[in-house]
Order: structure tokens, then C-alpha cells, then sequence
């Protein structure tokens, strides 16, 4: 993380309740250029909330948001897309029932004449998936009979596809073995090279401190800690992400 | 690590893919109708001629109308069971307003207009209401066959031949027009499901309507279409049925919605939404229409063609969810 450098995206007393849930109460954070953020915390700490706000699924009750300085409003998904953020959600949110190049292109599909050109859709489809080294039987397959793994490749194309730079990742190594991780990290690694901000949610932290630069940790809906992975080991972490050790920024355990 | 494409490489489900995305559904329909076509010309020496045929396509040309928006509605995941209410609703207006002397045309058209906007308040009530579209339409159906019967105080209205009688009674080129317009329809939704970017989305809506919003597609306004759209598909069905009779029945196509479902469900539409294809309803219908007239020219029993129609109904719905259950994961 470069301190100098102005913030990509800015939030600020993001709040958002779901009912009686308070999913997200007062977080402020920042995402610079170029950054890998590893986003920590328990089952319902509220990190698929800050990212479906941030990518315009969910609204939040309260909060601003700048992009490059500038203030921004996230109404939408077409915003955020607006705003170059791509995501890849937790339950990867794709059409079983659809071609791998519709899942890919939904919703941006290319068009002739007012059509839907499927030439061109499966011809991108294809370039992309080669371009970014993943083997699927054909793209006209249907997502319902790929294996677990291969689903992951098609949602994480579908983000990259979008051409945003940044990148959402809402724990995408999570049907994946050990090899195929492996890939996903070097994915995230060279779209940190090409300058993209990568905000990524795993559980796995001995994976997340070797590919993040900065670690964040949420917990009970609040930001409970910030810093640069090379400055904490696991332990921290955990301590964290359990409550164990104290927030760096005063929030307080709610009243159960 | 290696460059080559280890990356999420599977033998196992390329395989998997290759067979099972295989779609056996048309090559199946089709020759099933070859079957059952070679099965009644056999029993019966009318079954193979050209004034038996084109009474095939007679019969199936007005529920065809309705199964096109039947199937639609159902490949985007919704449902309608008030189809044929609203047939009957718009045939009503209709046939009333002729009654009262107005020119044929416009009512025929205010009788399509009625049909959108009893479309409009089964989409408000799937879609804004967010009630099941099974309990929402079954609650409109009774509510549209009713209003079926009390503006026609429970009486036929009885026109004659009108300006539409060319619609359901006419030939064109010695072929019944009401077949020509349900094909031509047919052949529009065809071209328009697999080519537009809207017919697109109907299939994505289906299959995952979260993954649609999601992406920004505006999922509840196209919904809203849906039912609009069927409902303009059951009025033109309403409307031709009744130039065919010269009469609105309030009572019309009254249970018709059991063969609608079973031609539409037979060519491979999924209840659950998402599959399904309108030429597969195609040979869905034509299926149901040989059977009905087979069973008609061998002389079957009219109550055991209700036992015919029951089993049918059964095996649609039976290879709906195998389908899906048989196939996958
Ligand atoms: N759509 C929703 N409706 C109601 N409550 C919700 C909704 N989405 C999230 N919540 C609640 O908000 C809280 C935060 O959920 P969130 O999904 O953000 O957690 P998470 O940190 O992503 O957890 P996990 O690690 O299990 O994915 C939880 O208490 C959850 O039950
Ligand atoms: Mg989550």
C-alpha cells in the first residue's frame, strides 16, 4: 500500500441493516491503486454486504463513495460497472441453465443490428477464456455441467471481461483444490501487475497473507482492523477475526 | 507452475459435457410424431390425407396461439394458469361490442386491449405483489372466467358472421388462416427468443433470475412483460375463436388449459423455467393434435380420450423432471 498515492475508491460511514441485522455499521475504507486487499472476518461479519453494496446489488442505508477523488454514487449494478468494479460473487451468480459465452457476456451481450450477436459473443468468449489460460470443454456448454472448479473460471472471466479495474473477489478459491487455488492466486497476482485493485475474501489465512498486501478484518458488521500483511502474522489475525485481540479503531464488541 | 492450460483442466467433464449437453428433446419429438403418425395411418385409411391434415392444424391453431405465450412465460420462470380466461374475457368484449354495433374491427381490438389489461393485473400481482404466479393466476383465472360470465350475464352472445369471420373460418391458398396466423406467430417468436437480446434474457431470467439483477437486466419489468404478452397471445386466441363459432361463450376453452400445458411441457418446457424452446411446443402441439384426432378416427370413446389426455399429461410432466433430475451433476 502507497500512502502517497490518491485512493482509487473511498468509502465512508457505510452502514446498511437487513431487518433487525446491522450487517454494516460506520465502515470507512480505502482501496489504492494496484493494492491486493485481503477482507477477513467470521460467517456474517458483513463482507458479501460491503461487497454487493459496492457492487451496486444491495443500496446502502447510509455511506459516501469517491472514485479518484471524486464523490460517486453506487445506485446500481450498472454504476458500479461505471465505476470499473467487476465482481465475482460468493455464490458466483451464474445461469446453470445458459452457455458458458452467455454467462460470460449476460448482460453486456454483444449486439448486431439490434441483435444478439452470438458469433461474435462465443469468438470473445473463447479469446478471453485463452487469454486468460482456462480450459473449458467449449463455451457453448451449458454451466450446469461443469465441474465446480470450472463454474469459478467462467464467473471469474465474466469479471475480467468487464474490464474494470477493480476487482471484487468474494471467495473464489472456495470450491477449488489445491492446484487450481494456486492459479487463482497467480490470476490475482498478474491483475495486480497490470495495476488493478483486487479486494478478495477468503477464510483461508495462511493463503491470504502469502497473495494480499494489506489485511482488513470486519467483524459484527464493523471495520475491526487494517494493516500491511508484511507487518502481522497469522496469530493477529485470528485474534482479529475472534474478537481476541481489541479493535485497532475502538469498535466495541456488540451487546449480545 | 506450468503455462500450459492446467488451469481448471477436466477430462472427466469434458465428457460429462459432451454427452449430457447433447439435447434429445427434438430429435425425441420428432420422432415420436413419425411414430404416431405411422401408428393411426396404419388404423385408419382417412388418417393419411391432406383434408385430415390441414383438420389437424384447424384443431391445434387457437390453443397454439396460447401455448406460444404459455411457453414463454414458463422459460422465463413464471406460470400462468388464467390463459384461457383471458381468451374467453377478450372474445366477450368483443363479441359484445359487435353486439352493440360497433364496427368489427375496433372491437376486435378493444377486445385485445381488455386481454393486456387483465395481462397487467397478473403482472402486478406476480411481480409487484411478489405473489407465487401458481396461486396469483389461479386466483385470476377464476377471477377473469368469472367476469366472463357476469358481463355476459351467463348467456352466449350470438354475432354471426362479423368482419372477423375470415379469421377463424377463411382459407388461404386452400390453408385455414387461423393456422397461418398461429404459425406465423410461431415463426416470430422463433426467430425472436433465439435471436434477440431480449428473448435471451427470458431464458437467463429463468435459470437465475438473482444472476440477471445482478448484472443490471431489469428483471421485474420484463417479467411484467411476460404476462402482458401472454395475454395479448390469449386475446388473438379468444378473438379467432370467436369469428370461428360466431359466438363468445363465456365458458370458452374452458379446461383447455389441461392440453395447453401438456403440448407446451411435452415439447420440453421446464416448470422450473430457464429450458424449453417454442419448436419444441411446436411438436408438442402437433403431437397432442394427432393423438386427439387419431383416438377421434378409430373411434375411441370420448371418455377414454379424457384417460389418453391424463396419461399424456403424466409423461410430460414425468420427463420434465427427468430431464432434470436424470441428467445432471
Ligand atoms: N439479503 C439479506 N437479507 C437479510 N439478511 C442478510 C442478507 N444478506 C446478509 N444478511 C445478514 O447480514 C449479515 C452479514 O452477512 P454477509 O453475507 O455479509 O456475511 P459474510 O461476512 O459474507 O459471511 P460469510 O463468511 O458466511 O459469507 C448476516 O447476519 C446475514 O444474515
Ligand atoms: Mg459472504
Amino acid at each position: 500500500m502507497t500512502e502517497t498515492k490518491q485512493p482509487l475508491l473511498t468509502m465512508r460511514n457505510v452502514s446498511k441493516a437487513f431487518g433487525h441485522v446491522q450487517a454494516l455499521i460506520d465502515v470507512d475504507l480505502d482501496v489504492a491503486p494496484g493494492e491486493v486487499m485481503g477482507l477477513l472476518g467470521d460467517n456474517g461479519a458483513g463482507k458479501s454486504t460491503l461487497i454487493k453494496i459496492l457492487s451496486g446489488v444491495y443500496h446502502a442505508d447510509e455511506g459516501e463513495f469517491t472514485r479518484d477523488g471524486a464523490p460517486a454514487a453506487i445506485a446500481g449494478p450498472g454504476d458500479a460497472q461505471a465505476l470499473g468494479i467487476a465482481t465475482v460473487y460468493q455464490d458466483l451468480a451464474l445461469v446453470e441453465t445458459r452457455a458458458v459465452a452467455h454467462n460470460i457476456y449476460l448482460g453486456r451481450e454483444p449486439r448486431r443490428w439490434g441483435m444478439l450477436s452470438r458469433r461474435k459473443m462465443e469468438k470473445d468468449a473463447e479469446t478471453l477464456l485463452k487469454n486468460l489460460n482456462i480450459n473449458l470443454p467449449s463455451v457453448k456448454v451449458d454451466v450446469e455441467v461443469l465441474s465446480g472448479g470450472q463454474r469459478q473460471a467462467v464467473a471469474i472471466s465474466r469479471a475480467l471481461a468487464q474490464g474494470g479495474d477493480i476487482l471484487l473477489l468474494d471467495e473464489p478459491t472456495a470450491a477449488l483444490g489445491v492446484e487450481q487455488t494456486e492459479q487463482v492466486h497467480h490470476l490475482v497476482g498478474s491483475m495486480r501487475d497490470q495495476g488493478k485493485s483486487i479486494i478478495l475474501i477468503t477464510h483461508d489465512l495462511s493463503d491470504v497473507l502469502k497473495v494480499a498486501d494489506r489485511i482488513v478484518v470486519l467483524r459484527q458488521g464493523r471495520l475491526w482492523a487494517d494493516a500491511r500483511a508484511a507487518d502481522i502474522d497469522i496469530n493477529q489475525i485470528i485474534g482479529w477475526i475472534t474478537g481476541a485481540l481489541p479493535s485497532r479503531f475502538g469498535a466495541k464488541e456488540a451487546q449480545a | 507452475m506450468t503455462t500450459r492450460p492446467a488451469l481448471f483442466r477436466d477430462p472427466a467433464a469434458f465428457l460429462t459435457g459432451f454427452f449430457k449437453n447433447r439435447d434429445w428433446t427434438i430429435p425425441g419429438l420428432i420422432l415420436t410424431l413419425i411414430l404416431l403418425m405411422v401408428f393411426f395411418g396404419a388404423q385408419s385409411e382417412f388418417f393419411w390425407s391432406v383434408s385430415n391434415f390441414l383438420n389437424i392444424g384447424r384443431s391445434i391453431s387457437i390453443r397454439g396461439v396460447i401455448a406460444i405465450g404459455l411457453t414463454i412465460v414458463l422459460i422465463s420462470g413464471g406460470l400462468d394458469l388464467s390463459i384461457a380466461a383471458v381468451a374467453a374475457v377478450a372474445g366477450m368484449v368483443a363479441a359484445m361490442l359487435i353486439d352493440a354495433g360497433m364496427n368489427g374491427i375496433p372491437a376486435g381490438l378493444i377486445g385485445l386491449a381488455a386481454a393486456m389489461v387483465l395481462g397487467a393485473v397478473n403482472g402486478s400481482v406476480v411481480v409487484r405483489l411478489r405473489i407465487n404466479p401458481i396461486i396469483a393466476t389461479l386466483a385470476t383465472l377464476l377471477l377473469f372466467r368469472g367476469m366472463a360470465y357476469v358481463v355476459s350475464g351467463g348467456d352466449n352472445i350470438v354475432i354471426g358472421v362479423n368482419t372477423w369471420a375470415f379469421l377463424g373460418r377463411g382459407n388461404l391458398f386452400g390453408v385455414p388462416v387461423a393456422l397461418l396466423v398461429m404459425l406465423g406467430i410461431m415463426a416470430a417468436g422463433i426467430l425472436f427468443m433465439r435471436y434477440s437480446v431480449l428473448g435471451n434474457y427470458l431464458y437467463a431470467i429463468g435459470g437465475n433470475s438473482e444472476a440477471c439483477r445482478n448484472v443490471g437486466v431489469k428483471v421485474d419489468r420484463i417479467r411484467f412483460g411476460t404476462y402482458m404478452g401472454t395475454a395479448l397471445l390469449s386475446g388473438i386466441a379468444g378473438v379467432i375463436l370467436m369469428s370461428q363459432g360466431g359466438t363468445a361463450q363465456p365458458s370458452a376453452l374452458n379446461g383447455a388449459e389441461l392440453d395447453i400445458f401438456t403440448s407446451v411441457l411435452l415439447g420440453g418446457v421446464a416448470l422450473t423455467g430457464g429450458r424449453g424452446s417454442l419448436f419444441g411446443t411446436l411438436l408438442g402441439l402437433f403431437i397432442v393434435g394427432v393423438i386427439t384426432n387419431g383416438f377421434i378416427l378409430i373411434g375411441l370413446q370420448i371418455y377414454w380420450q379424457d384417460v389418453a389426455r391424463g396419461v399424456i399429461l403424466i409423461v410430460a410432466v414425468a420427463l420434465d423432471s427427468l430431464r432434470r433430475g436424470g441428467g445432471y451433476r
